[in-house]
């Protein structure tokens, strides 16, 4: 039931970023699978650039591992979260795929305008980009204010500087270790 | 079928010379109503199949595309607007008044769409022709299903595909609601907004009689195509099969 409506999706955001079409359409047939545990879901690149969700007897030609961590730094852009992504088969492919995924935009205010007209759907998307902003920075306070409170009133989270310094010393007892092993070795040698 | 001459038609068993002409009946006596029955048979649901068989197909602006027992024209006009003024679309169905139905429609709609009377077992095109090939709730009625589908390969370019759009083995769970839904209550439908329960009977007959996923998938690899994936559409009652000619 879902397959239609999320291939429907999915072509009409390549439509709107028809930059992304021009990118997948040397991957044409192939299929990317991405796992997310517990969840799994395949796409498929289709021969005018667009894609579909994969069918039943689909062969993955890559696929992308992914843990729950990772996709909320994907999110949040961390540009080093990409990096330990675990991509197996074809990597081109899952490269470009994985590209276009993070880069390509829904432009709501167009799909509004169809319905509502240019100004109320500029107005609506307007009024809703602003309550998304507002509410991000609500969320980001109340998490900064949150940690805050864990790290100085009621410490439950402990601080970098402080995992740190506890990091630094279990290298300096791991180093000490080794050499006691060391002598430890030698005195039974001898 | 033990005795090669002889073919399905529903449950009953008839020869194969017969089988065209039956189900030229049958289409004949629904084609005026068909959409109406389909919209009410389905909820609606049959259109949301096509348009994700043609999302699918990848179909793009200057591409050829063959509607193989097209009838009612539906897909024809989809795929008209999608290859665009540089492409191609022909609709074909063995029924004449269905594809009456289907090319007076496309004309009232504009659509400059070429409407062929023509048996899916024997093609009026050359090879390697087409992009696109499709054929939606139409397989099932054909006589030698074997023969239609090497034929579909046949008129179809390297990097072609062949889309077979039709009901298929439903989900387990789901089965006796569905056999009462098809055997009780669609004839009944059919007498009611068709005034044709017999044709519906059939309908609901050659459904069942209709090889399951991975058989259709395995005449379709039998046939010449190079790759068959399929998808199941609503629990299976319903199946998208691609096929690519490579």
């Amino acid at each position: 039931m879902f397959q239609p409506l999320l291939t429907r999706l999915l072509n009409h955001l390549v439509t709107q970023n028809q930059w992304a079409r021009s990118h997948l359409l040397p991957f044409s047939g192939k299929t990317v699978s991405f796992y997310l545990p517990p969840a799994q879901a395949s796409l498929t690149i289709l021969e005018d650039g667009g894609l579909a969700v994969a069918g039943e007897t689909s062969h993955a030609d890559a696929s992308i591992h992914l843990s729950a961590s990772l996709v909320l730094r994907l999110l949040a852009k961390d540009s080093d979260a990409m990096s330990q992504v675990r991509i197996e088969g074809d990597t081109e492919l899952a490269k470009t795929l994985a590209k276009v995924l993070q880069n390509i935009k829904w432009d709501y205010e167009e799909d509004l305008s169809k319905v509502l007209g240019d100004i109320s759907a500029n107005k609506a998307s307007t009024f809703a980009k602003d309550t998304v902003k507002e509410a991000k920075q609500q969320v980001v306070n109340f998490a900064e204010m949150a940690a805050e409170y864990w790290q100085e009133e009621n410490p439950l989270i402990a601080k970098k500087r402080h995992v740190e310094d506890f990091v630094q010393q279990v290298d300096v007892l791991r180093d000490d270790v080794e050499r006691l092993e060391k002598r430890l070795a030698k005195i039974r040698v001898k | 079928m033990s005795d090669s001459n002889q073919t399905h038609f529903g449950f009953k068993t008839v020869n194969e010379s017969e089988k065209a002409n039956k189900v030229g009946e049958v289409f004949h006596s629904v084609a005026r109503k068909y959409d109406l029955m389909n919209d009410v048979m389905s909820a609606g649901l049959h259109r949301i199949w096509k348009r994700f068989a043609i999302e699918v197909s990848g179909v793009k602006a200057g591409d050829k595309v063959l509607d193989v027992a097209g009838g009612s024209g539906d897909l024809s006009r989809l795929f008209n607007k999608k290859v665009g003024p540089t492409g191609q679309v022909i609709l074909t169905d063995i029924n004449a008044s269905m594809l009456a139905v289907g090319r007076d429609r496309l004309i009232d709609e504009g659509a400059a769409v070429p409407a062929l009377q023509c048996d899916a077992e024997k093609l009026p095109f050359p090879d390697n022709y087409f992009d696109c090939v499709i054929v939606a709730f139409g397989l099932r009625n054909m006589t030698h299903k074997d023969k239609a589908l090497a034929e579909m390969r046949r008129v179809l370019k390297t990097g072609g595909r062949l889309l077979v759009l039709e009901f298929s083995k439903v989900w387990k769970p789901l089965t006796p609601i569905y056999d009462a839904y098809s055997f009780k209550l669609l004839p009944i439908m059919g007498k009611l907004f068709a005034k044709d329960a017999d044709s519906y009977q059939y309908l609901a007959e050659s459904i069942r009689m209709h090889p399951d996923q991975e058989t259709l998938r395995q005449m379709m690899l039998d046939a010449g195509l190079n790759k068959v994936d399929y998808y199941n559409l609503a629990a299976g009652v319903v199946a998208l099969h691609k096929g690519w000619k490579v």
